[in-house]
């Protein structure tokens, strides 16, 4: 068929039938205004978590867990560990100043002591990370360093001969270094809050934590086999830091390392558990995490990331109101039609036996379908825009400068806008294959006598 | 057409029971019949309609028997022009849009709006509707109908015209203005009119007259012109 004579036919068509095609089109503009409405909002109200209310230069990134709780055992499933070309990838997203890898201690550890300040001596399982000593740089200045592999050791009978930042190791005679420690404010909070009132202990101030030292076991454990040959460490707390693993102790990143492969494996060393991203500017931060998720990793930072889900989801449900209405006219496009193609029996017939193609036929119903849906995907982007613009009025008018108010509480994005419309399009010429298909059935004899 | 049967399904009889028939080009054939004795089912199988018959068909040296849809549409649109008792009409449409109908399914091109526009006023007038371009096919009488449907029918330039009963649903005095018209066609050219009649004006302005009776043909006498 020619395209002008396609046009005619089609716009006398739609010209004629326009009161049933109208009635099937209500439901389209309604499900695409509303699909339209939540996705600006809800895009917007994203943008706004991201970038206003938690705002943040730091980003928390960790291999995307897909763990299968069964009973009380968990399965692993998906990886649980960043590589080196992981981390690699990561660095090379626009907006990324730097890539700062933590890692577990994958052996267990022991601390022992704290008769200095607790009045006796204690002894407790402790979980262990290390991280970048960069990453606290800002915070801590040089305290928060790595230690063992430049420290020079040479021999010593007492502490004092070894420096302010070394002690003397007793029994082997030499000087050791501190290893600089940070812990969560969560962990001060935890002791301050409920240990040291079961176990009657003094009350910590975090300020005055710096300086707190005791011994740790690196491979020994109280319940589990150790390690024949444990590194025996004297750790001392440098600060606390919201960066730290939030029950239990951070250690420089090398320090860590070096232990996981004497203690563990070689491989223990380059195995990652998660990374932070120094990000350039608040702005860049959702291209980054957009980045960061079509990676196949997590962002699991605090707040941002689980908000920016929240809204995701709820975003989602609201949605799928527009696109079940979609799909629900799409259903009554396809009546509308198989009536339309009963009334028009005879005239389709007319225009096979002048020379119409089956596929012509088909073709002719699913574009008149097509147009309804765009025209009705047009209107009801215009209903969207037009209760957004309603809906920001009553909002400027009615709420109070709330410290995160945007000008706007819909990101109309011209794609959005043009993935509905397209929507619209794609749901009535669905709608409207099977009677296409039923109207370019059978002979032209049969339908030019209303059979 | 040689051994032609047809059967509609879930019909007990055969309604055409073993057509031979030669027309040659250029001739015009008309077919009486009585009512019910198959000249519709017979021209529906040379104008490319219905497709499920038996026998073998031919139409200007192809066979018609399981041509693909495309190219029996391009039959359909090139080769046979069609003009029903009931003028078939979209009556939705302006004449000059009903004339040209077939232009919009021609996949040789026949050239811009202009030429086509051009063209239906050129059929319109041969048919006596020069005036006629922009009246909707709804507005129109019984005999002026009929002529729209010979327009459309011609707007290709067909080799071959099939008319059903075409002034079956007119009046005495019409009818015979639409069968001069046809008459006069096919004077004018080398176009072949094959038309199921049981109006004898058409039977008369025939170059050869059959019967179909219980499914076969019969050469009729020629009644003279
Ligand atoms: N689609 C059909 N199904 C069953 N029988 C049909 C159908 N069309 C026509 N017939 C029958 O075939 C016979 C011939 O019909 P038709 O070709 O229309 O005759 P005519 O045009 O000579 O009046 C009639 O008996 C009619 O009832
Ligand atoms: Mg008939």
């Amino acid at each position: 068929m020619t395209p002008g004579g396609m046009a005619r036919l089609v716009a006398a068509d739609l010209r004629r039938h326009w009161r049933h095609f109208a009635m099937a089109a209500v439901g389209i503009v309604l499900g695409v205004a509303a699909l339209a409405f939540f996705l600006a909002l809800g895009l917007q109200v994203r943008r706004v978590l991201l970038e206003q209310v938690f705002p943040a230069d730091r980003l928390e990134v960790a291999p995307r867990s897909a763990d299968l709780d069964l009973l009380a055992i968990r399965l692993p499933l998906g990886r649980d560990a960043l590589e080196a070309d992981d981390l690699g990838r990561l660095a090379e997203i626009e907006g990324v100043l730097a890539v700062r890898p933590r890692m577990r201690l994958t052996v267990p550890a022991l601390a022992v002591g704290g008769a200095a300040v607790f009045g006796a001596g204690l002894q407790s399982e402790v979980v262990a990370d290390g991280i970048d000593p960069e990453l606290l740089s800002g915070e801590l200045g040089g305290a928060f360093r790595e230690v063992s592999e430049s420290f020079v050791e040479r021999p010593c009978s007492r502490d004092g001969e070894c420096g302010p930042d070394a002690y003397c190791a007793v029994s082997a005679g030499i000087c050791r270094p501190y290893l600089p420690a940070v812990v969560s404010p969560q962990v001060v909070e935890l002791y301050n809050g409920a240990l040291r009132r079961a176990y009657r202990l003094p009350k910590l101030n975090p300020d005055a934590i710096a300086g707190l030292s005791f011994e740790l076991i690196i491979g020994a454990s109280s319940f589990a086999p150790s390690s024949t040959d444990p590194l025996r460490e004297r750790v001392r707390l440098v600060g606390v830091s919201e960066w730290a693993i939030p029950l239990g102790l951070s250690l420089p990143l090398g320090e860590v390392r070096r232990a996981n492969r004497r203690l563990d494996s070689p491989a223990a060393g380059e195995r990652f558990h998660s990374a932070i991203l120094e990000i350039a500017s608040k702005d860049a931060l959702p291209g980054v995490v957009a980045a960061v998720e079509a990676s196949g990793l997590e962002v699991s930072d605090r707040g941002a990331g689980r908000a920016a889900l929240l809204t995701a989801v709820i975003t989602a449900a609201l949605a799928l109101v527009g696109v079940v209405l979609v799909a629900v006219s799409s259903a009554h496009i396809m009546h509308v039609l198989w009536l339309v193609v009963l009334v028009r029996r005879r005239e389709l017939g007319v225009l096979r036996a002048v020379g119409a193609r089956r596929r012509d036929i088909r073709a002719l119903l699913v574009l008149e379908a097509a147009v309804v849906g765009a025209v009705a995907g047009l209107l009801g982007v215009v209903a969207a825009l037009a209760a957004g613009a309603a809906a920001d009025a009553f909002a400027g008018a009615r709420f109070p400068d709330l410290p995160f108010k945007p000008d706007s509480f819909f990101a109309f994005e011209p794609a959005l806008l043009a993935a509905v419309v397209a929507l619209a399009v794609g749901a009535c010429a669905l709608g409207a294959l099977a009677p296409a298909r039923r109207a370019a059935a059978g002979d032209p004899a049969d339908a030019l006598a209303g059979r | 057409m040689t051994g032609v049967r047809k059967r509609y399904p879930g019909s007990g009889v055969e309604v055409l029971r073993g057509i031979d028939l030669e027309v040659a080009a250029g001739e015009f054939a008309s077919v009486v019949g009585r009512s019910g004795s198959g000249k519709t089912t017979l021209l529906n199988l040379i104008g490319g309609l219905d497709t499920s018959f038996e026998g073998e068909l031919e139409v200007g040296g192809g066979s018609l028997r399981g041509l693909p849809d495309a190219e029996l549409a391009a039959y359909r649109n090139r080769k046979v022009g069609l003009v029903f008792q009931d003028s078939q009409l979209l009556d939705h449409l302006s004449c000059a849009d009903n004339v040209a109908l077939a232009a919009h399914f021609d996949r040789g091109g026949r050239g811009d709006r202009a030429r086509l526009r051009r063209r239906a006023d050129e059929v319109l007038e041969a048919v006596g509707l020069g005036g006629a371009a922009g009246r909707r096919a709804s507005t129109l009488s019984g005999g002026e109908r009929q002529r729209v449907a010979l327009a459309r029918a011609l707007f290709l330039e067909p080799e071959l015209l099939l008319c059903d009963e075409p002034t079956g649903n007119l009046d005495a005095e019409t009818g015979a203005a639409v069968v001069d018209l046809i008459a006069g066609l096919h004077a004018a050219g080398r176009l072949t009119v094959v038309a199921a009649t049981h109006d004898d004006a058409i039977a008369a302005a025939g170059s050869r007259v059959l019967e179909l009776r219980d499914g076969v043909l019969h050469e009729a006498a020629r009644e003279g012109r």
